[in-house]
Formats: structure tokens, C-alpha cells, sequence
């Protein structure tokens, strides 16, 4: 058994990114899930990738970076993939396929369609709310996400009851991008808008289900500004900004 | 054993309330039910965990084939029929005759199958007999050769299941085999391009031939119950669809292995296939005497 | 004590081994897989909406395609889906996925012998290319019995699998291997260390044909075991170098 090699520093900015793939355990000193840890903590939190296993150790089942605070001591694996499970809380960007009396149904890339109130928006009542229709593309943060069911969304902040950007995005263009990419986009220091965005002004939705939405003054450099985010996925620092400045170039 | 006699689901002493029958429990839990046996060393139907259902091999049972069979494991029925036909060799291999092995799973044997093209089932027996039947060269199929380049025998080894109740694999094998000793064929005679098969006068053995078959494979079936992997010999239906994995071993008369196939479960450890080993030895020569004794 | 395959000196010696991973683009998942001239291309799909009728309420339904070099899928590639499908099924942690389907496609892509290995290979590569979430990982090879000298020869060839007593396809996961042996990220003749014993390694799947004795396949089985930790390795490796590709914007 390939175990996570205990030995290694905690910290996880300063160390090599630890790589775990399904089957390896966490080690119980680590967690402090046993006696004589050196951290003693009565609880572990864990995220996605680790799951408990028959046997109580604690094992990743995806292949990727094992990252760690010790505020709550958190565990999760950083992994990239295509295909979008719905989490509660995550905005992300769907498609309406059907509406029925009290529901639209999205489609957010999860396995089964995602269910929105139609009462869900800023302010909607009976009498007074939205209406949307097949095709349209809606910003929306999941309210309910679980296993057995579909996904419930929302269109407003469930603190103040406002809209908060939720809602129709209206012409613009959508992109399906990998998981992984999408977070990076989500990034505020993220490295390829702030790249675009000293040559083109151009506004941005991006979804945790991997579609970004991307609307700028002329199409030409929206689809300009498209490919250079899915350009950019597997590119350093160095090569993005040699691929941005070549894309702009071209204009 | 009569199932009535292990009715407790739950302890009846801490929970009077909630009782039922076995035959309800069996349907609700059905693999819950199926532990409490196996802790007890036993099987709904009586056997113990290594025991094998009864067995009997009628051979010559349809007399229009040239050899045929029908086997019996308990509720799964199995006939093989074998016909030989003339056919044109290939022209990479042209002293070989044919040998075509096919399993019909239909809906007459059990509801688990549909009508239609063979299912994925059938497919894969098919596939595991034949690979036996070539590989462990149980058949030398130069034997089949009437002239070469020019006419060979083919075998249709066709195997209907009648009644299905688990285990086809080895229930399917044993018939090919039975049935693959039973094969009779009349002498053919070639001249000027012309294939004559004398028919008329009774078959005796101045005009026909018989196989020589190298070796008599005979397979036994595990199937591995729970987590813990424990071996359920000689699997019915229902054993069959609540376990997670099968070990099959093919061994033949000189104690050779002709196939050995693990699948599905977990990681089983390598004692654990030694002791499929050592059953299916004993488990053989047992088939072999009911087959010899026919 | 040589072999028909000139490429190689020793009988325990796999073929040169390759794999990448994330190449299909309209797929949630994939990884091509080679072992010398096989080569395996596998797909995954989902977790994904599947048919009513396969619907299963507290798992995932996993649907297995093989599909042959060339012509349509005869009764061998059914045989390789099953054996697909039911070494996959306890390694999947389904019951995270009611009600989906992960179907996945193994194409071969070209034939040198051992593509059931290639195919077990590259499936595990996509399933984690996906996401899909797993309890291990696992590892194939395959090995013979030369008919004339009865030496056990790892990863044969057509050529060499033509003159085979019996053959013996193998699948260990990662749980029971102690150490990762790690082999360069191309496999580059990864030859099997014979020194060290190992008892008993539980076995994953197993396949065998043709004629051998009980004590030929427990010896496959150790040398297959051997091979297969150095695909375990390879296969680290070759994950790492894939996030290393990922995560260099957020580590510079």
C-alpha cells in the first residue's frame, strides 16, 4: 500500500504539491485522528476526494493534490475533471431546457437537469415574476444539492434576499471548460483575464460547472478572448502572455 | 432443511414487535438472509458452502445428432447437440475441419432472459467453451479433415439451456463434452470431387468414426459472497445474483489446468484460489465417474 | 533462453510502456494506453443520465463498449466487456452516484498481443482522467508459457502468443503492492526485479488458457505481480507529470 509520505513538511506553499492517487491513505498521525498525534484534534473535516473507507482509514478515491488547513483540520484533494457534481452553494451557469408550472428545468452539465423555482428570483411573486425561456442562460448558486436528487437553484442571495448579479445573462457567448480551469478563472488574480483584460474590456460569468460566459463590445474579440481562456489551461506564466500578445496581434 | 425453521430475522427476545417470515425476509433482506445461513456453514437449499448439487449425464439423447448430451446440476438443464456438416477448409489451414460452439440462453430456461439476439451471457460462455476447446487442443482438428484443401468436417456444438438455475458454464461444458465422446460420424468417401456420406444401414463401427479427444476438461464454479469472499460452490441463481465475483477452474484428467478465470469482487488472496484448486480437483473426478458410469 | 522478440533480452522483460491522458475532447474522461505495438484507447462518460431501464437506485450503472480494430464487435469483445466491467464494478465507488450511468469505450487501436492488459490499463488512466471516484487503482499484465521450453515470458507479443502452452492475463490494485517501483515516466524497459519474494498477492482478476500445471500459475501470478508494481509506479508518475502541467499558473 502506497501510503502519503508522513515525513513531510505541513506546509503546503512552501513544499512540492503532494500527488495521491485513489487507494492511498491518509495517515492517521496526520489527521490526529489517533492518540499520540502531534496535532490533537477531535475532528477532521473532509473534502472532496477523501472518502472514509469499510475498514476506517481515510483514503482518496480521485487522483490528485492533497491540500490541508489546520483551521478545522481540513483535508481535500485538488482535482481537475470535465463533468460537473453538483455542490450546495456554488454559482454556477445553466441552460434552461423546459419550464412546467412551478419549476424551469437547467441544464448545468450535472447527470440529471437541475430544478428552479420560478418564484426563486429577486422579488418574484405570484402575480409579478420573470419569465424565461427555452435556450435562455441563467447565473444561478445552488441552494440544494444531494446524490438522490436533482440539484434546486436559485436566482438571488439567500442573505439579503437581492438579485447580486443571479439572473438572465443576456448575448455574450458561453464556453465549456474543465473544472479545474474554471476554478483558476475564479481566482481573482487569475493570471490569463488579467492578461486579456489590459488589451480588450470585456465582462465575465464564470460557473463552478465549468461553462464560462464571456460578452465583450464585438464578437470578434469575444471569440478572441474565448479561445485564449481555453488556450491557456496547460500554459506557464511565460507562454500565456507570448499566446495573448500573438491572439492580439492578429486584431 | 426446511427454510420455516430459521424465521428469526431479529433476536425475538429484545423485539417482540416486528416478526416475519422467513419466505418475507428472504424477499426483503435477500442477502442478509443468505448470511445468517452462511455464518451457520449451510445454504438455503441444504448444501453445505462446498458441496455441489446433484449431478446426471444422459448421453445419445437426441438421436438425429451425431452425438448429444444432457446434463443435470440440480435445476439447471443443459442439452448439447452435436451435428457435423461438410465444409470447405480455409485456405490458410486447409487440413482443419470446424468446431463451433454455441450457448442458447432463451427465454424457456428462465424470465432473467430476453428474446432476441443472444444476450451478453450466452456470448461469453460461447466464447469461454470454444477458447477451452482450442487452447487446451482438446480436439485435434486435423482429425476432421476428409480431403485436404478440399473438405472438412464441421462440428455445430450447439448447447440449449433448458432450465436455468445458475452455474451454466459448467453445466455447459460437462455436456460438450459428454456429447463430444458420443459423436458418431459415417465414414465419408472422396472421389472426383464428390463427397459421398453412405446413410441407410444402421451406424455400427465399420462405417463410422469416433473422436479421439485428447482430454476431458471439466470445469468447477465458485461464487464469492460478501466482502469476506466466501466460496459458494457449484452458485444457483439466486447465490449467483447476490455475489460479487466467480472463480471458474477447467482442469482435465491428468491434473492439468485448462482454464482458470477470476472475476469481479475484490482482491482475493492467492490461498483462496489454491483451495479452488484442491475442490475442483475432487469435484472432477466425482463429475468424471458420473460420466464414465453412463 | 531468447525470445522471438528481438527488442527484448529477457524473458521477464515488459515492452517499452506509454499512456496519456485527456485527449478526446468531447469526453469527460480518456487515456491511451500502449504495451510496444498494443495500443488500448478508452472513454468515459459520466456520471451521466442513463436509460430508465437501467436505472439503478443506489448506484451507478456502469456500461462497458469494446470495440474491435477492425470489423464489427464479435462474442470476444462481449467476453472483454464483461471482464471489463466486473473488475471495475467493486473498484468504483458507484453508491456516490445514484441513479447515473459512467459508461466507457475501449477502442483498440492497434493488436501485439496482451489487449485485454492494455484495455484494463487505459481504463483505469480515463476512469481517473474522470473523476470518476475510485477505491484503488490497478494494474494488468500479461505473461505465457513458451510451448517448447516452458519458460514464462511477460508481456508477449502475437508472434510470441502464437507458440504459447497456456497464457495468463492478470489484474492487481494498489493495495496490496508495498512498494510503488517506480519506473522512468516512459517505462523505458522496465525490467522486474526477481530477487525479493513476495507471498501472496491477492489477486484482482484472473484469466488463464490452455495448459498448465498449479504451480505454473501461482509462478505467473508472482512474476505478473512484480510487473504489475511497476505499472502501479508508472502510472503515479504519469499522474504527476499531468498535474505538474495543471497546477504551474498557480504555483508560479
Amino acid at each position: 500500500m502506497a501510503s502519503i509520505n508522513p515525513s513531510e513538511d505541513q506546509d503546503q506553499q512552501s513544499t512540492e504539491p503532494r500527488i495521491v492517487l485513489p487507494g492511498d491513505e491518509l495517515p492517521p498521525t496526520e489527521t490526529g485522528l489517533v492518540e499520540d498525534a502531534a496535532t490533537l484534534a477531535p475532528t477532521i473535516k473532509l473534502g472532496p476526494g477523501l472518502q472514509p473507507m469499510d475498514d476506517d482509514t481515510i483514503a482518496a478515491v480521485k487522483a490528485g493534490v492533497l491540500k490541508h488547513a489546520s483551521v478545522g483540520n481540513r483535508w481535500w484533494i485538488e482535482s481537475n475533471q470535465r463533468r460537473y457534481v453538483s455542490v450546495a452553494g456554488e454559482n454556477v451557469i445553466g441552460v434552461v431546457l423546459g419550464k412546467t408550472v412551478e419549476h424551469y428545468k437547467l441544464d448545468i452539465g450535472t447527470a440529471q437537469p437541475a430544478l428552479l423555482g420560478v418564484l426563486a428570483f429577486e422579488g418574484a411573486t405570484k402575480r409579478n415574476k420573470p419569465n424565461h425561456n427555452v435556450g435562455d442562460l441563467l447565473y444561478c448558486r445552488i441552494s440544494l444539492a444531494n446524490k438522490d436528487m436533482e440539484a434546486e437553484l436559485e436566482c438571488f442571495n439567500p442573505t439579503t434576499g437581492k438579485a447580486d448579479g443571479y439572473g438572465e445573462l443576456k448575448s455574450g457567448f458561453v464556453i465549456k471548460t474543465s473544472l479545474g480551469l474554471a476554478r483558476r478563472l475564479l481566482d481573482p488574480k487569475s493570471l490569463i483575464l488579467r492578461l486579456l483584460g489590459k488589451h480588450i474590456p470585456f465582462e465575465t460569468a464564470i460557473g463552478m460547472n465549468g461553462k464560462v460566459w464571456i460578452n465583450s463590445g464585438s464578437t470578434k474579440h469575444t471569440i478572441l478572448i474565448c479561445n485564449a481562456i481555453r488556450n491557456s489551461e496547460y500554459l506557464n506564466e511565460r507562454e500565456c502572455s507570448t499566446m495573448v500578445k500573438s491572439l492580439v496581434d492578429k486584431l | 432443511m426446511d427454510t420455516t425453521t430459521a424465521t428469526t430475522p431479529m433476536n425475538l427476545e429484545n423485539s417482540p414487535a416486528f416478526t416475519f417470515t422467513a419466505s418475507t425476509f428472504q424477499k426483503l433482506h435477500p442477502i442478509e438472509y443468505f448470511r445468517k445461513f452462511v455464518s451457520q456453514g449451510v445454504r438455503p437449499d441444504g448444501r453445505l458452502l462446498n458441496g455441489f448439487r446433484p449431478t446426471t449425464v444422459h448421453v445419445g439423447v437426441i438421436t438425429t445428432a451425431n452425438g448429444s448430451a444432457m446434463v443435470r446440476l440440480g435445476g439447471t438443464t443443459v442439452v448439447c447437440g452435436i451435428k457435423a456438416e461438410v465444409a470447405e477448409p480455409k485456405l490458410d489451414s486447409p487440413d482443419q475441419g470446424y468446431l463451433v460452439p454455441n450457448v442458447d440462453l432463451s427465454p424457456m430456461c428462465s424470465s432473467a432472459f430476453r428474446p432476441g439476439p443472444p444476450g451478453e451471457q450466452a456470448q461469453v460462455v460461447s466464447d469461454a467453451i470454444n477458447r477451452v476447446l482450442k487452447e487446451s487442443k482438446v480436439l485435434d482438428l486435423k482429425d476432421l479433415c476428409i480431403e485436404e484443401g478440399k473438405a472438412v468436417w464441421t462440428l455445430w456444438v450447439d448447447i440449449v439451456c433448458v432450465s436455468y438455475d445458475g452455474n451454466i458454464y459448467d453445466a455447459a461444458l460437462a455436456s460438450v463434452m459428454a456429447a463430444l465422446a458420443n459423436v458418431r460420424i459415417r465414414n465419408p468417401s472422396y472421389a472426383g470431387g464428390i463427397i459421398k456420406v453412405a446413410g441407410g444401414e444402421a451406424i455400427s463401427d465399420e462405417n463410422s468414426f469416433r473422436l479421439k479427444l485428447n482430454r476431458t476438461p471439466l470445469s468447477s464454479s465458485f461464487a464469492l459472497f460478501d466482502t469476506s469472499l466466501t466460496l459458494l460452490a457449484d452458485p444457483n441463481f439466486a447465490e449467483e445474483s447476490i455475489s460479487q465475483g466467480q472463480i471458474s477452474i477447467t482442469i482435465d484428467e491428468h491434473d492439468e489446468l485448462c482454464a482458470v478465470s477470476k472475476i469481479g469482487a475484490g482482491s482475493s488472496s492467492q490461498a483462496l484460489l489454491r483451495q479452488c484448486v484442491d475442490r475442483a480437483r475432487e469435484r472432477s473426478k466425482e463429475l468424471r465417474a458420473i460420466m464414465s458410469a453412463q | 533462453m531468447s525470445r522471438p522478440d528481438r527488442s527484448r533480452t529477457s524473458a521477464h522483460q515488459l515492452r517499452p510502456f506509454f499512456s496519456s491522458q485527456n485527449l478526446l475532447n468531447r469526453a469527460d474522461g480518456s487515456a491511451q494506453f500502449d504495451f510496444g505495438g498494443s495500443s488500448v484507447m478508452c472513454s468515459v462518460v459520466g456520471p451521466a443520465e442513463v436509460r430508465i431501464r437501467d436505472e439503478k437506485l443506489d448506484r451507478a450503472t456502469i456500461e462497458v463498449v469494446a470495440r474491435p480494430l477492425v470489423g464489427i464487435p464479435s462474442i470476444k469483445e462481449k467476453a472483454r466487456e464483461q471482464n471489463i466491467r466486473e473488475t471495475l464494478e467493486p473498484l468504483i465507488l458507484s453508491g456516490l452516484h445514484p441513479r447515473t450511468g459512467i459508461q466507457i469505450v475501449v477502442q483498440t487501436m492497434k493488436d501485439d498481443g496482451c489487449i485485454l492488459s492494455t484495455a484494463f490499463n487505459a481504463t483505469i488512466m480515463a476512469l481517473m482522467d474522470a473523476g470518476i471516484p475510485l477505491k484503488s487503482i490497478l494494474g494488468s499484465v500479461t505473461c505465457m508459457v513458451d510451448e517448447k521450453t516452458n519458460q514464462i515470458w511477460l508481456d508477449p507479443t502475437t508472434e510470441e502468443l502464437a507458440q504459447a502452452k497456456s497464457a495468463h492475463v492478470f489484474v492487481f490494485d494498489n493495495k496490496s503492492s508495498i512498494t510503488s517501483a517506480s519506473a522512468g515516466a516512459q517505462g523505458k524497459d522496465a525490467d522486474v526485479d526477481m530477487d525479493q519474494d513476495t507471498v501472496g498477492a491477492a489477486i484482482l482478476f484472473s484469466d488463464s488458457t490452455g495448459l498448465f500445471t498449479e504451480e505454473q500459475y501461482f509462478e505467473c501470478a508472482q512474476i505478473c505481480f512484480k510487473a504489475a508494481q511497476a505499472i502501479h509506479g508508472f502510472i503515479r508518475t504519469a499522474i504527476a507529470k499531468k498535474l505538474e502541467k495543471e497546477y504551474q499558473q498557480t504555483h508560479a
